[in-house]
């Protein structure tokens, strides 16, 4: 099923709309926010200078470095009072990135991501079973409020515990469910230990997943584990655009389907900041149109994927961004949350026991990623004992724990130990393949 | 008292190796070693001739190491001595966090190392029931 009209519109519509809402959306922000307007002014170009789509690219990006320089609400166009909610993703240091939504752009982005879980085969007959975790990040509650919207059931189960996981999907007939790949591939592996077959003993059919890219591999082994009939999808969006409902795959599975109507997508070069053809792989940059509370033009998102803009068979029009390739920049997704080794640096550069090299090792085991954080220990007065030691381990490690919201396995080395870096350091070893 | 020098040290090939190479050029003499099998990373004990310049030296080649009071008790070379002295310790409720024995010295008695948290308490026990306590100076 197909949500809204808008997502079959022909390109020339498409774009008719687009431009309609840019010119409304470039006014608004020059009018409402001084950071932006700062920039513009600097750039020389006023609302007035947008005369078509292409005027796009006279306009300055926007990077997440801004909200941090903005914090906490710098970048907002409106009142706190007129906010009916906040959420909040991984900032590069230990300020939180803070989004937040007027009472309009909740019901804009719920929609949206009803689209999405339409794409992905939802209906109001579903019992979904979300898996993501529920609080500030906007996965849960945003998957959660679209899928109500088609009408489906909904459970807020959020990670984790999985025998109530199980339970609810025998006891309730869960037809549906939402997690990130990599937990729900663990998932199935913990069903299939306690020998149920998804395939057989649960009524499971759809996988929404989002908070982390899903490759290939990762999709085959979903099949092997959920059964072959399991339609499993990915959607895209992050906090900052509105949370997901940016883009989603369909049935076809030829790439995620862009909500046109809200976002403009554009691929650039990140070195460069030119704007690339179709089918060139790059940056991802998104220009929100509409958004009342947090409007963003030429949001630098980070992600490295492409563009296709031929029509689906689905029946979609929107353009699709393919499967993402990879990150501009150094930050990882560890169990569907973004991390900053600059946050990691922040912590560690607090604790006075430890030097200031660090090295960042991610695996996935069992489909779930495990993160290790090597540091040098300096201080003499912890060699009297053990103890002192793990107490210092697990200082560090819940210092990291407030940070990142994450779990992380802490090695303590001798000094001297760990690499060191003339120029541009790197140290975060990824040893994820295929997401596997 | 005896100086005991304490060494992070990683687990890994060559890291006590490391150690050792860095006090045998330099012509420090190790007189008694000891670690304990631990699964990330380990604290190397030791003890050798001038602990003090040792630990500076150590340290000025990069090693984490710091000096601790330890106490040293001779055994007579006879069956029973070490649990003497243990049961000793014991009936006097003092818990021992390691214990580990010299290097061969010739001609001499064998001498213990060991570490407790309440260190006065056990050479109290010690001196009553007259065992021999070793310093540095007489090693």
């Amino acid at each position: 099923m197909i949500w809204a009209k808008e997502e079959t519109l022909n390109r020339n519509e498409i774009e008719i709309l687009q431009l309609e809402k840019l010119k409304g959306t470039v006014a608004y922000i020059y009018d409402r926010v001084a950071p932006y307007r700062a920039k513009m002014d600097e750039a020389g170009v006023k609302p007035s200078h947008i005369e078509s789509i292409k005027d796009l690219r006279k306009l300055p990006f926007t990077y997440k470095v801004d909200f941090r320089d903005n914090y906490p609400l710098g970048l907002f166009a409106v009142d706190k009072k007129d906010l009916v909610r906040f959420h909040a993703s991984s900032g590069t240091t230990g300020k939180p990135t803070m989004v937040g939504y007027t009472k309009n752009d909740l019901e804009v982005w719920l929609n949206n991501v009803a689209r999405i879980a339409c794409m992905g085969g939802a209906s109001s007959s579903d019992v979904a079973q979300i898996a993501f975790g529920y609080g500030t990040f906007t996965g849960a509650l945003g998957l959660h409020g679209g899928l109500e919207k088609i009408g489906a059931s909904v459970i807020p189960m959020s990670s984790g515990n999985t025998k109530k996981q199980i339970m609810f999907m025998q006891d309730l007939g869960v037809t549906l469910l939402v997690a990130t790949p990599s937990y729900a591939l663990h998932l199935g592996e913990e069903i299939r230990a306690r020998g149920i077959d998804p395939e057989k003993d649960l009524k499971i059919k759809i996988g929404l997943f989002g908070g982390e890219g899903m490759t290939e591999p990762m999709r085959d082994e979903m099949h092997k584990i959920w059964g072959k009939g399991f339609l499993c999808t990915q959607n895209y969006g992050m906090s900052e655009l509105c949370g997901p409902g940016v883009s989603g795959e369909c049935e076809e599975l030829v790439g995620m389907h862009i909500n046109e109507d809200w976002f403009i997508a554009e691929v650039i070069n990140p070195v460069t900041g030119e704007v690339l053809n179709e089918g060139e792989t790059g940056e991802l940059v998104i220009t929100c149109l509409g958004k009342e509370a947090l409007p963003l033009i030429r949001y630098r998102t980070g992600d490295l994927t492409k563009l296709m803009y031929e029509p689906c068979k689905c029946g979609r029009t929107t353009a699709r961004m393919a499967n993402l390739s990879g990150r501009a920049d150094d930050m990882l997704v560890i169990r569907g949350v973004n991390v900053f080794p600059t946050q990691i640096e922040e912590v560690l550069l607090a604790i006075p026991e430890i030097g200031p090299h660090y090295e960042i090792t991610v695996e996935r085991k069992n489909h779930l990623d495990v993160m290790t954080i090597e540091v040098e220990l300096t201080d003499d007065s912890l060699l009297d004992s053990y103890g002192k030691l793990s107490e210092l381990e697990q200082k560090i490690g819940k210092g990291l724990k407030a940070q990142l919201g994450l779990a992380t396995r802490i090695k303590l080395a001798a000094p001297f130990t760990l690499k060191r870096f003339e120029g541009k350091a790197k140290r975060v070893t990824d040893l994820r393949k295929d997401g596997l | 008292m005896i100086s005991q020098l304490s060494v992070f040290v990683d687990n890994r090939p060559g890291s006590m190796a490391n150690i050792t190479e860095a006090l045998s050029e330099a012509g420090y003499n190790i007189r008694a070693f000891a670690t304990f099998d631990t699964p990330e990373f380990g604290i190397l004990r030791l003890v050798v001739d001038k602990p003090t310049e040792a630990k500076e030296f150590l340290t000025s080649k990069g090693f984490v190491v710091r000096v601790q009071e330890v106490i040293g008790a001779e055994l007579k070379d006879e069956r029973g001595s070490l649990n003497y002295m243990l049961r000793k310790l014991a009936d006097g409720n003092v818990n021992i966090n390691y214990i580990y024995s010299f290097v061969i010295r010739s001609g001499k008695a064998p001498v213990m190392v060991l570490h407790t948290g309440e260190t006065k308490e056990a050479l109290k026990l010690l001196n009553e029931a007259k065992v021999t306590l070793v310093n540095d100076d007489e090693l």
